[in-house]
This record gives C-alpha cells, structure tokens and sequence, in this order.
C-alpha cells in the first residue's frame, strides 16, 4: 500500500514536470535552445498570483495575473536577450539563458525579499478515502490538467495554421521562412505558449505545497529538462511521459528510507540508462544526419 | 610601443607568447609572495585564476575544438578533488608530514587527475555516441550523480554532509604550482591541436560525416579528448581542495560547470587564450564583486554579473551588431590609443582568425 | 589577436602588483568586527538576520558610547552559504582591519574560517554554525548550543514521554540535520521504534511522499529549519495521525513565516531552543521589538538573536578586560584581542542579560556555550 501511495504521489509530482517539460520541449523544438530560464519564469508566476492574493484573495483571479505575467515576462526575455543572437551559435543563447535566470533570481530577491513565503491561500488539502489508500484531491488536479494541456497542445500544433507553422520552424527555420512563415512571430508565440504553462505549472505547485522563495524554479527546471530529454525532445507526449516517469521515480526512491538520499542520483541514472538504450529519448524520432 | 609589438610577432615569439606571459606573471607574482608582499585577498585570487583557467581549457578541447557541449566538467573535478584530496589526507595522516609535502601533493595530484581521466573515459565510451545537447545532459546527469553519491557514502569515506578535510597547502605558493598546471595543461592542448590529430579534431566538429569519410577515426578521437580533458579536470580538482581545508561535494554542482562553460563561450570558443583570459576576468570579477558589494548591497552581486554577461554575449555574438562590432572593437580601441595604422596584410591576418573566433 | 591579448595581459599583470603592492590603510578609530555569511541564496533569510541583529547591537553600543568612547564598527560580506568563496571574504576582512570575528553565519562556511583564523590566531565567535567541529579550535567559541548537545537533550527529553513509535524527519545533505539526528537515534530509548523520512535541498519543494510515510507517527521529530517544516505543517494538516511536531532551534520563526498561519496547524508544535521568537517579556522581548521596528519581522529568528548576543558578549568581555587594566583600542592587533578575550571567557566571564537561553551565559574551555535551553510550546493541539 506504501509503494502505491508513493505511486500516487509520483504521479502528481510528475504531473507538474511534465507541465514544464513541454514548455522546455516546444521552446527547445522551435528555437532550438535550451532555455535555462525557463525554471525561473515559475518563480516569477508563483510570486505575481502571491502578490495579486493580497489585493484579491481568490486563487483563480491569481492564476489569470500570473499566466497574463509570465507570458509578457516570457515574449519580453525572447524579444530582448534571446532573439539578438538568432544565427549565432546556440551555446551564446544558452549563456544568455543563463544570464537570464540568475537575473531574475536577484530581482526577485530584491523585491520580494529573501524569506521565503507561503501563499497558503492556494493549497488544496483533503483527499478521497478508499479503504486504505488515499487520493488526493490535488493528485486529481494535477492530473486533470496535465491531460488537458496536453491534448489541447496536441490539437493546436497538429490542427491550427500557427500550430503547423510551429512545426515547420522546427522541422527547418529557412524553408519555413521562404513558405511564408513568419518566424519571429512563431517563435514568439511559443514562448508565450511555454510562459503560460510555467505559469500553471507554479500554480500546480504551489497548490500542493505552499512554499515560495526565489529559487522555487530552479530544481523543477532542471527536473522537467531531464523529463523532456526522456520523453524525446521536441514530442509533447514524450514530454509527458517523461515528466510523469520521473515524478514517479523519484517519489519512489524518497519512500525507500535507504534510498531517499540518493534519490537524484537515482533519476540521473535512470535517465542516462535510457539514452543509452534509446539515443534520441522514449518517444523522439532519429533522425538520419545527411552530407 | 613599435618595438614590442614586433617583438611579438616574431613567428616563434607569436606561438609561445602564452607561455611567455603565463610564465613571466607566475615568476613576478612568485617572487612577491615568497617575500612576503603580497596579500592574502591577492594569494587567494591568484589560486582560483589558476584553477579556473586551467578548467576553461580543458573544457575548451571539448567544447572548442570537439565540438561537444559538457555540462559535466564540475563532475570530474569533484572526482579528482575528493580521490586526490583523500589520498592526500591519508599520506599526510600516516607519514606525518606538513601539508605543504610536494611528494604527497605532486602524487595527488597524479592520481586525481588519472582516476578522473578513468572516470572520463568510462563515461565517454557510451556516451559518445550521443550527440549535441543529449550529451549534455548525460554528462550534467553524471555530474549530479557523482556530487549526490559522494555526499551521502559513510561519512568515514568522504566526510559526508560535513566534506572532506583536506591538507591545504601553504597559500604563498599554492597558486605557483596551479600555473605551473596550467603551463602543462596549455603545453598538451596546444601542441596537440597544432598536430595532425588537432586538425583531425577540429575536423570532426566542422563536419562530422566528412570527417568519417575521410577515415578519421571519430570515436577514438573523441574518447581521447574527452579523457584528456578530464585529466586536467581532475588535476584542477586536487588543487581545489589543497586550496581549502575541507572539500563538500555540493560545491560541484551543475552550476559550477555552467561556469566554466560560460568561460569558454566568453573566451571565443575554440580559442586557448581567449578561455584563459576569460577565465581569468570572470573570476577576478567575481572576487571583486564579492568583496566589493558587502552587507545589504551583496544582492547586486548577481545582477550586475548576470547583466555583464547577457551584455557580453549580446555584444559578441548578436549578426545584428556586427557593423558595430568591427567599428568599437577593442582592437580598434586600442590601435586608435597606441596611434598606430596597421598595414592591410595585418588586417586580413588579424581578420581571419576573428572569423576563428566568431 | 594575440598581440592583442598579449597586451591585456601584460596591462592586467601590472595592473594586479600595482593592486597587491598597495598597502592597506589603517587610520580609522573603530574596533572593527567580521562577519560572513549568506547574504542571498538559499540561505540568506538566516545570513540577513545575523548581519541585521549584529548591526542593531553594534549601532546601539555606538550611541551609549561604545567602548569607553572607542566606537564598533561592522562589516557584514556574503557568503551565499558557499565555503569556497570564505577564503576571499576572511581575506578581504583582514585586509579591512579586521580585529575581532562573528566568524560564519552557517557551518560549512564555518569550518573554513576556522581554519583561516586558526592561522592569524583570530577570535571568533559564530552565533549559529552550530557543528561540533566548529568549537574545535582553541579561538573559536559558538553562542548556539552544538548539534551533538541538541540531539542529547532531544533524546533525553523524549526518552521521558513514554512513546513507542516516534517518527524522524531530516534533511539528508544538511550537516545540521544529520548531526543532530545522529545523536538524537544514538541517544534514544531501544523501546522507540523509529521511522524516518529524509528529504534534500533538491527535493524540498513537496513532502507528500515523506507525509505519507509518516502519517502513522503520533510524535514527529523534526531537526530542521523551519521553512520546510512550515511547508511539511502545512501539507500535513489533514493528517489526524500526526499529534506533535518536536523540533530543534532550527524551528524558530516558524509563527512568522510568511503566509504561515500557525493556528491553522490542528497538531502541538513544540521545541528545544534557546530563543522563542514570540516572547512576550524579558530582554527577548526587547530586542524583538526593536529589530522589527527596524527591519522587519521577515528576517527575525534566533540566529540574529543569537548575533545580537554575540556582540553584547563581545562587547562585556573587552569591557571586563579593560576594567582589568588590559589596553584594547582601535590599534590592538587581533591577535592580541584574541588572547585577551579568550582569557576572559575562559576565565569564568558570565555574560548576563542574554536575549537567547535564560539568565547568565558561560563558555567551557572548549568554546562550548553553557546555557540554559528551553522546551518551547509554539502551540498547543486544535481540539
């Protein structure tokens, strides 16, 4: 019954990876870019809904300012430190990402202060009983969301002009740009896309555990980069899969007492165990490299 | 002025002046701290300038020359530092000689660095075959391994949550033997890449497919990179821990080897000096930065450096600017100060190995 | 692009003997106190209190007149909790004029600059780098109570509450943490069954996994910093199985964490410790008062309490010693106030009017703090 209850809890954790792992994955697809940061724009959404909670103490109006924020704050780091160094190569980006992160760290530091806070306003405790095992409500939640993001991503990309021109950026930026594609433009709306979804990934984490400092983004980020590097990076439903896989992992190894504090070791391993296996992660395509 | 520069251009002078330099600043500093006028703040700094360059270039074989991004490289230094660092304490405990022995240090340093060449080459073989950023995240993962298995083994091993106490060397002359490292390390990389199996290396980051078909052997190649590199890695890493008097593992985390690769994009990829130089600024920098901005003000810290860095970067790198870039360069700055017009040959000698660099 | 480098190079080299030729200046007359420690980062909620709460003393010092007219003075770096960066902080320290030390805000950073002063044979004396190993050293001496001593009590204090099942929670890559659970299980009745749950920084952002582990344990013991306990309370609530949270020093300010609303808490939340940030009298009160009217509740807790009566410490020892006719001005070396001071407290100082502990402070010769701690209801159950 243990191993289930950590299943469960793996299972919610994971959820919120995979939120931020298709982020990462689409923002990687697109621009190609591993974009450091990405963990730092959570922290951002997480401090907009614990601000807008003092002026209107309702979690979803908070949820909304947060996601309107995060997805300025995302097309604003995209126009002003990343898109600059468009054609250049790709490790500049990385170091700008990097930049770009710290950056925000220090700021939020200096505005909100150094103590950590807690928006407990947001959590959802309780859970349903059956028998011994219990679901918790925001496990529910968690799930629910994953879900829908994904299919509604899924949908998008595969259905909707912007969402097919996202994938002929990504297949190849100079062919798509000769059909017409307005590069700049979907680029932008990637980040967008990805800025919202930190924002609900903070949402979703701050629900299940209210605690917010200014480095709330940084693990998950690194997390959720494994995730998207497991699922194939580049596929939506890899990067589900993959966040939900780790999110499991790791609750399992912290429920065995001998083997919680190895219990990033453990994920790394995992993770490096499956590149070996399947170079281009579980669900990414290999792709033939040509003259 | 003429002079010098002429000086400096004698072919021979031209591809030695690196060790020139590093030479002469290692004999000048040397002598100031043997008789004893230097300060402590500076012996310190000198220190972590030597380990830092010598991390930017073996780094740069990897990331500069082979072409392959490593986030990994904090990993190998936290191998080197902890083996090194605990042969050291067990030398020094059972033969009962100062820190400062060079025997024992010269030795650590020797096993460090070859256990984390072993380490490299163990992590090389399979991973090699990944390419680009899936690299880079398996050497990030191995890194992070690596940190959280040496933390959590039985603190009798390696000191646990508290670290490792090491020897610490005497600090008027640590950061004399971490240049003469990095004298070495410069002597290994340089003449390896003017080599044929240079060229062969830098082939496979241009084209690896052409590469391939030309006969090279790539695999091999990139193994022997890749160990060499954590060679130095390690080496660094036993000097890391002479310089403090406790080693803990969580200082090796990915963050650290982010700065490291943030040295070597600075210092123009692919280009020696250019990591070195970089390495060298970003960690006075740093250390000024630190002792600068005290008390409420060292919030700034991060922010001034992270915008010193986007800004560096942007200006470097950014197409859009490179009408600017050739206009306001520091050479330019620099010609327009020492009032002196260069001939067109120069300019396109000078020219082509910015194109290197860019 | 070499000669151009080439040339940097040559200007940076000269620029850098011009830089460590340059001798420092020493005209100023203040005794001059360093500190180090997390200023930003993970950990600066603690480092800002100590700098915070070691300046309040010092300014008030000032302004009643400060040493028979010799002024404090202090200068507070950042440490980010980072060891590797001690060495340019003590260097730069030194280098100011450095003559007497609150040494490091957190342990690790701690053991370095122990090492570091061990060799200028300055004193330190940190108000919360609370590992054994800290105190090793004949000029370092802690105003906090030492893990070791923490995890003894806790286990003499629970071997008294007839348990048979406690449950553990602790940080695994936390020196503070594993020291004090160490000695807590080695300490511990056999009859107690144990269950533990660990958590790391990387991991500290949700607990439902431990929780669920734990949820059976009526009696918690948590030797952590407060900040994951508030969010393990937190996420707990629910639990009916869980009845009382014991914690170490490490939980107070755990009533004014952000956001935190303790009353919400339905289980008793108590602990051993030195400072009870929610004092209503005495001298605890006083400084409570004060510091937040200064800067805040945000980075109140018992390491600034703990600062602040490090440098009163401090402050009544040289005192002492200048009543006992030693010279101490802003021209003593450190040295020389290191051997002053550790005569004083070696030599049965007892510092009197403490914010942290009750009644008088005394030191053994190891540098070990002897006071008296207390076990501290935050609150008691929800019923």
């Amino acid at each position: 019954m243990d191993f289930l209850t950590a299943i469960l809890n793996g299972l919610s954790s994971g959820g919120t990876y995979a939120i931020i792992a298709i982020g990462y994955t689409m923002v990687y697809g697109i621009a190609k870019m591993l974009n450091f940061a990405h963990g730092d724009i959570i922290m951002v959404g997480g401090y907009a809904m614990f601000t807008t909670l003092l002026l209107v103490n309702q979690p979803i109006p908070a949820l909304a300012v947060a996601i309107v924020f995060c997805v300025i704050l995302g097309i604003c780091v995209e126009r002003f430190a990343y898109r600059p160094l468009r054609g250049s190569s790709p490790l500049a980006v990385l170091i700008t990402a990097i930049g770009v992160s710290s950056l925000l760290q220090s700021l939020a530091q200096i505005v909100f202060g150094a103590a950590p806070k807690m928006p407990t306003r947001l959590q959802i405790s309780g859970a349903w009983t059956f028998g011994e095992l219990r679901i918790a409500y925001s496990t529910v939640v968690t799930l629910a969301v994953t879900v829908v993001v994904m299919s509604a991503l899924t949908v998008f990309v595969k259905y909707t002009k912007p969402g097919r021109a996202m994938v002929a950026v990504s297949e190849d930026r100079g062919a798509a740009q000769l059909m017409g594609v307005n590069t700049n433009a979907i680029i932008a709306i990637t980040f967008a896309i990805g800025s919202a979804l930190a924002a609900v990934a903070a949402y979703l984490m701050l629900m299940k555990a209210p605690s917010l400092s200014n480095t709330l983004g940084a693990m998950p980020g690194i997390k959720a980069f494994t995730a998207a590097v497991i699922g194939g990076i580049g596929s939506i439903p890899g990067a589900m899969l993959g966040g939900i896989l780790l999110g499991v992992i790791e609750s399992v190894a912290l429920s065995i007492p001998v083997l919680a504090p190895f219990t990033e070791a453990i994920e790394f391993a995992v993770l490096i165990v499956i590149l070996l296996v399947k170079p281009a992660g579980l669900l990414g395509k290999t792709r033939r490299e040509k003259v | 002025m003429n002079r010098i520069l002429a000086f400096f251009k004698k072919p021979f002078v031209r591809n030695y002046a690196n060790y020139l330099i590093v030479g002469v600043f290692t004999a000048v500093f040397g002598l100031l701290s043997a008789t004893g006028l230097l300060k402590m703040g500076t012996q310190f700094l000198l220190e972590q300038i030597s380990i830092a360059v010598l991390l930017a270039i073996s780094l740069c074989m990897v990331v500069g020359f082979l072409g392959e991004l490593s986030l990994g490289h904090a990993g190998f230094m936290c191998v080197g530092a902890f083996l090194g660092g605990k042969l050291a304490q067990a030398l020094t405990a059972s033969m009962g000689v100062a820190g400062s022995n060079l025997v024992v240090f010269v030795f650590s340093l020797l096993v460090g660095g070859l256990v984390a060449a072993a380490f490299g080459f163990m992590i090389g073989l399979p991973a090699l075959r990944l390419r680009g950023d899936y690299l880079a995240i398996v050497t990030l993962a191995f890194g992070e391994i690596v940190r959280s298995v040496v933390m959590n083994l039985p603190a009798t091993l390696f000191g646990g949550t508290l670290g490792l106490e090491t020897p610490r060397f005497s600090r008027k002359y640590l950061f004399i033997f971490g240049f003469l490292m990095v004298l070495a390390c410069l002597a290994v990389t340089q003449n390896l890449m003017r080599s044929k199996h240079g060229r062969a290396i830098i082939s496979i980051k241009d084209n690896e497919i052409a590469a391939r078909a030309t006969g090279i052997d790539i695999t091999k190649y990139k193994l022997f990179v890749f160990t060499i590199s954590s060679f130095f890695a390690g080496v660094a890493g036993v000097l890391y821990s002479y310089s403090q008097s406790r080693v803990q593992s969580a200082t090796f985390d990915y963050n650290y080897s982010i700065e490291i690769l943030v040295m070597v994009v600075l210092g123009g990829m692919g280009s020696i000096n250019g990591s070195m130089l970089a390495a060298a600024l970003i960690t006075f920098i740093n250390v000024k930065l630190q002792t600068v901005l005290t008390g409420n003000l060292s919030v700034l810290q991060n922010v001034i450096y992270s915008l010193i860095l986007i800004l560096i970067v942007i200006y470097r790198n950014a197409p859009g600017l490179k009408g600017f870039r050739e206009k306001y360069n520091m050479r330019t700055i620099s010609e327009k100060i020492f009032k002196k017009k260069q001939t067109v040959a120069e300019n396109a000698d000078t020219g082509e190995e910015e194109a290197n660099n860019d | 692009m070499k000669k151009f480098l080439s040339i940097v190079l040559a200007v940076l080299m000269v620029a850098g003997c011009c830089a460590a030729l340059s001798s420092c200046s020493k005209d100023s007359e203040t005794i001059k106190i360093g500190l180090s420690g997390p200023l930003t980062g993970d950990a600066a909620v603690y480092g800002l209190g100590v700098a915070n709460a070691a300046q309040m003393a010092v300014d008030e010092i000032n302004e009643k007149g400060g040493l028979n007219g010799i002024k404090l003075e202090l200068k507070a770096m950042d440490d980010v909790n980072d060891k590797s960066k001690v060495q340019n902080n003590y260097a730069e320290l030194i280098s100011w004029g450095m003559q007497i030390s609150l040494g490091c805000v957190t342990t690790q950073p701690a053991l370095e600059f122990k090492t570091l002063s061990k060799e200028d044979n300055v004193f330190f004396m940190t108000p919360s780098a609370s590992a054994d190993a800290v105190r090793a050293e004949s000029n370092g001496y802690q105003m906090c109570f030492a893990d070791a001593k923490q995890g003894v009590a806790a286990a003499n204090y629970v071997n008294t509450l007839n348990l048979s099942k406690i449950g553990i929670f602790y940080q695994s890559d936390l020196d503070y943490s594993t020291g004090i659970r160490n000695e807590f299980k080695a300490n511990l009745s056999t009859g107690i069954t144990v269950v533990e749950a660990s958590f790391t920084t990387q991991t500290a952002s949700n607990f439902e996994t431990q929780i669920a582990q734990l949820r059976e344990c009526e009696f918690i013991f948590m030797p952590i910093y407060y900040t994951p306990a508030a969010l393990f309370m937190t996420q707990a609530k629910a639990e009916t199985g869980i009845k009382t949270y014991y914690g170490c020093d490490g939980f107070d300010g755990i009533e004014s964490a952000k956001g935190f609303t303790i009353s919400e808490i339905p289980q008793k939340i108590t602990m051993l410790t030195h400072f009870n940030s929610a004092a209503t009298e005495g001298a605890a009160k006083t400084f409570i008062d004060n510091y937040t009217a200064k800067y805040g509740a945000d980075t109140l807790n018992q390491f600034g309490a703990s600062a602040y009566d490090c440098v009163y410490a401090i402050f009544g020892a040289l005192k002492k010693a200048v009543e006992e006719g030693k010279t101490v001005d802003a021209s003593t070396s450190a040295s020389d106030m290191c051997e002053i001071l550790k005569a004083q407290l070696n030599g049965g100082y007892e510092y009197t009017g403490a914010v942290t502990g009750t009644g008088t402070v005394k030191w053994t010769a190891e540098g070990f703090v002897n006071k008296e701690a207390l076990v501290h209801v935050i609150k008691e159950a929800n019923s």
